[in-house]
């Protein structure tokens, strides 16, 4: 089995915010940095543009100094001034000038910074009410947008996360089908997907298959390790506590694709604090992992590939959990 | 006819976990903006927020000409009660909460007001096995009963709700709250129906209003509208338009006609208060649109249960 490098997300280190309350302190990048660093597990380290890189030189310090690799810059294309009415979808030519301004900015630090990810979630490109948007033409301006940011560096490898929903009642890019459907407008080799599992979740999808779409055009850049309860809320949960089968599945679908690149983690720190969330999270990667290779690989894709049934594939899954596993209804 | 009742909490600051919409403003400035709103005739005040002096907040609503539909005891509240207040594991925290919810209770009252209302966000669960919910029924019992005992003339009213900021609430539906109303058995509690929480916890509002009905439950009315995914908290009728007509209707046959309706609709980037005038002006137009199903028609088709008829009725309203 395949084990991946993984990395933290900073914005959930400082201080957390919902609608209705807030968690945790405010934090100094300083401070989210040696919080970081306490997660052994962790080696890399997710930096949002521009709020993180108010000064780039503090940014590489703390890099070195923490000996953590910066896995990806996150651009943030929402802010409630500019983008009121969109982004990258904006019918004015300003707020869209202005969101792939950001994007190309933060491919030029990514590039300084000797890395070539970057990822944004467009949030902001969304609607709440039947007749509030022209979809024809915010589809037009959103696969022109992204467009224009994937063609400005082709060293840089620019990644989507969609969501369904939130902050508006639906985002456009919602679902993978969609995810692939402007990846397959654009064309550009150097635009990819950033696999959001609690965002594939809450969009009611099955993550294993998702990643096996997008690989298959090779759109998998990136994951965004995480859970929720499947009832359309981006819980941001610890990966596996609720979803465990379907994490096992990813997993596994996940060595079998090949994919090579970061499992980064959303993941909420609320009222446990943000190291201890982000350790335990590793830690149930590593674990799921670890049943994998007890179960073996090898005999899971025999079984899938002769088409063995769920009954005869769930006692191969399950037997590995306990040390003499009941013979069900041979006994 | 209903009255229609601004919460003040939409009055201000308006943000979710990624933006920040709306600049907050001062109680006055809030009361102010109420009584521009056509057709709003009173509010829904926030407690703590709003009472940091009563007197003050009574002479404010005297002068805009406002009443006050229910007082909103705000049990979740940043850096207090983070893991629950009614349902808390720690005895301290259920005595605080139910300390200032009496506090609460004689603020309605030096105000004429004689409902609460109250949404446990915070109490619930994010993950299994993280709480005992045998024993949480245990301390709700035990703390509204308490609450409820200070004063029999104030109705506590429990606004259900299925998630958030908890992945799980623990009251998630009308079900779940008319129930524990029953097994508690106090006469001065009841239930906030928020149409929007019904709508998304897959319920019917209609038949989530019957069953308070029936069991004599007291209730008090939200008003707004959602996809049916979250708790969008938008414009009544602009996802569920004879879900709205049905409820109505269901109201006036259960006798709710001379009592409150209070909007929590989030404004987001639209302006205040045109956002609240569009509420009650759409909230108004269905009503009229409710007001034109004739009662012996409609029972004679309900009778006949046949949608094909029902539905072709309706439309022929519009």
């Amino acid at each position: 089995m395949k084990r991946w490098r993984k990395c933290a997300n900073a914005g959930f280190f400082g201080q957390r915010r919902d609608r209705f309350t807030e968690y945790q302190p405010q934090r100094t990048l300083e401070e989210k940095f040696d919080l970081v660093a306490q997660v052994h597990q962790i080696q890399g380290i997710e930096l949002k543009y521009p709020t993180d890189f108010k000064n780039p030189g503090v940014a590489r310090d703390l890099l070195a100094k923490h000996q953590l690799t910066l896995a990806a810059v996150n651009v943030d294309i929402k802010d409630a001034n500019h983008f009121r009415n969109g982004a990258l979808s904006a019918r004015d030519a300003r707020a869209r000038e202005r969101a792939v301004g950001l994007i190309k900015e933060s491919m030029d630090l990514a590039a300084e910074l000797g890395i070539d990810l970057v990822t944004t979630c467009p949030l902001a490109d969304g609607y709440d009410y039947p007749f509030q948007v022209d979809y024809r033409a915010a589809w037009a301006n959103f696969i022109a947008s992204v467009d224009t940011a994937a063609a400005y560096r082709t060293d840089v490898r620019l990644c989507l996360e969609y969501q369904p929903h939130e902050p508006h009642a639906r985002i456009m890019l919602d679902t993978v089908g969609k995810a692939l459907f402007v990846c397959s407008e654009v064309a550009r080799p150097n635009l990819g997907i950033n696999l959001d599992v609690g965002h594939s979740l809450a969009a009611h999808e099955t993550p294993a298959e998702a990643a096996a779409l997008l690989a298959a055009k090779g759109r998998l850049f990136y994951i965004h390790t995480n859970d929720n309860t499947g009832d359309g809320g981006d819980w941001d949960m610890m990966s596996g506590a609720v979803h465990f089968w379907h994490w096992l599945e990813l997993l596994y679908t996940l060595d079998r694709l090949g994919y090579d690149g970061w499992f980064g983690a959303d993941v909420s720190p609320k009222h446990m604090g943000p190291a201890d969330a982000y350790k335990t999270n590793s830690l149930l990667l590593d674990r799921m992992g670890d049943w994998l290779e007890a179960i073996g690989a090898d005999r899971i894709g025999e079984l899938l590939r002769t088409g063995a049934d769920p009954a005869a594939v769930y006692e191969c899954l399950t037997g590995f959990m306990v040390s003499k596993p009941s013979r069900g209804g041979e006994e | 006819m209903n009255k229609l009742a601004a919460i003040t909490g939409f009055l201000g600051a308006a943000h979710n976990r990624y933006m920040v919409y709306q600049a907050d403003r001062p109680l006055a400035a809030k009361l102010q903006l109420a009584s521009c709103i056509p057709g709003c005739e009173g509010v829904e005040a926030c407690y703590p927020s709003d009472f940091a002096d009563v007197k003050e907040l009574r002479r404010l609503l005297g002068e805009y000409g406002l009443g006050v539909a229910a007082v909103n005891f705000r049990s979740r509240r940043t850096g207090q009660w983070m893991r629950g207040s009614f349902t808390s594991e720690r005895r301290q925290e259920r005595q605080d909460v139910v300390d200032d919810l009496r506090r609460a209770m004689d603020c309605a009252t030096e105000l004429g007001c004689r409902r609460i209302t109250t949404c446990p966000l915070n109490d619930g669960s994010d993950a299994p096995f993280e709480t005992d919910f045998l024993r949480m029924y245990d301390f709700a019992a035990e703390t509204l009963v308490a609450a409820c005992a200070h004063r029999p003339d104030v109705t506590i009213c429990i606004e259900y709700k299925k998630n958030d900021p908890r992945q799980r609430c623990f009251f998630g539906t009308v079900g779940e709250a008319a129930s524990f109303c029953r097994y508690v058995g106090l006469t001065n509690l009841g239930v906030t129906l928020d149409i929007g929480h019904a709508l998304y916890a897959e319920e019917r509002p209609a038949q989530s209003l019957a069953l308070l009905a029936k069991l004599k439950i007291p209730y008090y009315v939200h008003v707004n509208d959602n996809d049916g995914r979250w708790d969008w908290d938008m414009l009544p009728g602009t996802f569920h338009l004879w879900e709205f007509a049905e409820f109505f209707y269901a109201l006036k046959k259960v006798g709710y006609d001379n009592d409150w309706y209070a909007f929590d609709v989030f404004p987001k980037e639209i302006d205040i208060c045109q956002n609240f005038t569009a509420a009650f002006a759409l909230t108004r137009k269905l009503e009229e649109i409710t007001g034109r199903i004739d009662r012996a028609t409609m029972e004679e088709l309900m009778t006949e249960r046949n949608p094909a008829r029902t539905i072709q009725y309706l439309y022929s309203l519009l």
